[in-house]
């Protein structure tokens, strides 16, 4: 009993962890239609800079508070230098970031070598929960990533300034006519969707190891996540981390790393075989 | 002599290497509704997005209030005290009717939706309705309260008529004439529906070949639409 509620709970936390990741993907790729290779850079970015922090001395804390803020500002710049340049072109939207990316990792590994580094969680208590004991901080990113989904649901369904945003997403030209100021919503959507990766990044880094590498680890399945839920919504993702983190992770417990693989992509082609638009988007046409 | 409240100068523009705007002259007077006519393709609809600053003018000078906005970004022109109805309404489909009205003011109060809603009483009952599912001629009524949110001084509206039934077009044209009235509001309306232009304009403009051929009064006309019918037939 103990060992199935631990499976599950690993199983969520996983697909939780992909939620959160797949969160700023979703922004970025699924909403503003730049399809982002540098979002795992990032992510990896937030782990170096709570890395950074605390090497400096700092707290865990202000590592995580100070990480997406930093990555937010990085995607800001981004955004100003490169991406608006390029935001109707598709192909060349793929080939500067994987550039971006490619900077990125170089400056990590300038800055702090090539090699992996492992950040210690702020508290390493277990708290019971279902019958069994569970790592305190595994239910932490859990809470997390409920909180960022909810957080980014109310900016952009409950704020004015999230109308805005889905304003310029649903028709560039007819918000702007209306007064809708697009390059300032664009600049702030692209930092919200890269400081959200920064989050991901620095709340994750304890249970990883950080190193140069681990964007594309996580880059991969966020994308799926996302192919798999549906574009241009914010509820697909939700349903496409469930799915692909579920799938992944329960398959790597009863069978192994491998299989998992192996079914989550056999299930993510005949979904999108049967979906082409995602679980999601298929929904809402039937309704 | 009032000083123009929309002041266009010799403005050309176009897409790609054609030029639709051939040095297009016209100024709009406060207060006053200009029909603005002529046969598809002279470049109507081109006149308002140029105006709107979604096609970027060539030449020429477009001037708001006596404030040069050339070339200036849409959100700019909007904010200089313009809003604009287009072709086909473009109503955001997905968003409910408050959303779309709220884009159109993203600072408006409870006060300023009433304001619209007394204006549009159907719209109000269906607040929270999801636009798509109206009817043309509701769609039409939103994209033009929507334009309404932002206290424009100043209306664009590219063929409201087009594809709605005649009943809701007078409906819409004496909706346009009370808000002149009531609100000071200046209106340019692009439009073929000979009808509606007698109605309600102050003056009709005819377009040809880019420019401003021809001009009819609202006192020339006097209710009857043979004088427009011979300059669109040439």
């Amino acid at each position: 009993m103990s060992e199935l509620a631990i499976t599950l709970l690993d199983a969520c936390n996983y697909a939780l962890i992909l939620l959160l990741v797949a969160l700023g993907l979703a922004i970025i790729f699924g909403l503003m239609n730049v399809i982002n290779l540098a979002h795992g850079e990032f992510l990896m970015l937030g782990g170096y800079v709570l890395l950074a922090v605390k090497m400096a001395g700092g707290s865990f804390w202000a590592g995580l508070v100070l990480a997406p803020v930093v990555v937010g500002v990085v995607g800001l710049v981004v955004e100003e230098l490169v991406i608006r340049r390029i935001y109707s072109r598709v192909v060349d939207t793929i080939l500067a970031t994987w550039g971006i990316s490619l900077l990125i990792k170089q400056l990590i590994v300038i800055g702090f070598g090539p090699g992996s580094y492992a950040v210690e969680a702020p508290f390493s208590t277990a708290v019971p929960i279902l019958g069994t004991s569970y790592p305190s901080y595994r239910l932490f990113i859990m809470a997390v990533s409920i909180c960022c989904v909810t957080a980014t649901f109310l900016f952009f369904f409950k704020t004015r300034t999230g109308l805005a945003a889905r304003g310029v997403i649903a028709n560039r030209t007819m918000a702007a006519c209306l007064g809708v100021n697009t390059r300032r919503l664009d600049r702030l959507t692209f930092a919200f969707g890269a400081g959200l990766a920064g989050l991901a990044g620095a709340v994750i880094s304890p249970l990883i190891s950080l190193d140069p590498q681990m964007g594309l680890g996580f880059l991969v399945p966020a994308f799926l996540a996302i192919l798999v839920g549906g574009l241009g919504t914010i509820t697909g993702p939700v349903a496409g981390a469930s799915g692909v983190g579920l799938a992944d992770n329960l398959t790597a417990t009863f069978l192994s790393p491998v299989w998992a693989q192996l079914v989550v992509f056999v299930l993510a082609i005949i979904v999108i075989r049967l979906a082409p638009s995602g679980l999601l988007a298929r929904k809402r046409r039937k309704t | 002599m009032v000083q123009p409240l929309l002041e266009l100068d010799k403005v050309t523009s176009g897409y790609g290497e054609g030029a639709v705007l051939q040095g297009l002259s016209l100024s709009v007077d406060p207060g006053t509704i200009v029909g603005v006519m002529g046969r598809n393709g002279v470049g109507k609809s081109t006149f308002l997005k140029t105006v709107m600053g979604t096609i970027k003018p060539r030449g020429g000078r477009i001037r708001m209030s006596g404030h040069d906005i050339t070339g200036a970004a849409p959100f700019q022109v909007a904010a200089s005290g313009i809003g604009y109805v287009p072709q086909g309404r473009e109503i955001f489909k997905d968003f409910t009717t408050e959303e779309n009205l709220l884009l159109g003011n993203l600072k408006a109060t409870k006060a300023d939706l009433d304001e619209v809603y007394r204006l549009f009483p159907v719209l109000r009952e269906r607040a929270r309705t999801q636009a798509g599912a109206f009817s043309g001629g509701q769609q039409q009524q939103l994209a033009i309260a929507r334009a309404l949110m932002g206290r424009p001084a100043l209306l664009l509206l590219d063929e409201p008529s087009e594809g709605i039934q005649p009943s809701i077009v007078t409906e819409i044209g004496q909706m346009l004439k009370q808000i002149s009235e009531d609100r000071g509001v200046t209106i340019v309306l692009v439009e073929q529906n000979i009808d509606m232009v007698t109605r309600i304009c102050s003056r009709a403009v005819f377009m040809e070949h880019g420019t401003i051929q021809g001009e009819v009064l609202a006192s020339e006309m006097a209710g009857d639409s043979a004088v427009l019918q011979k300059y669109l037939a040439f």
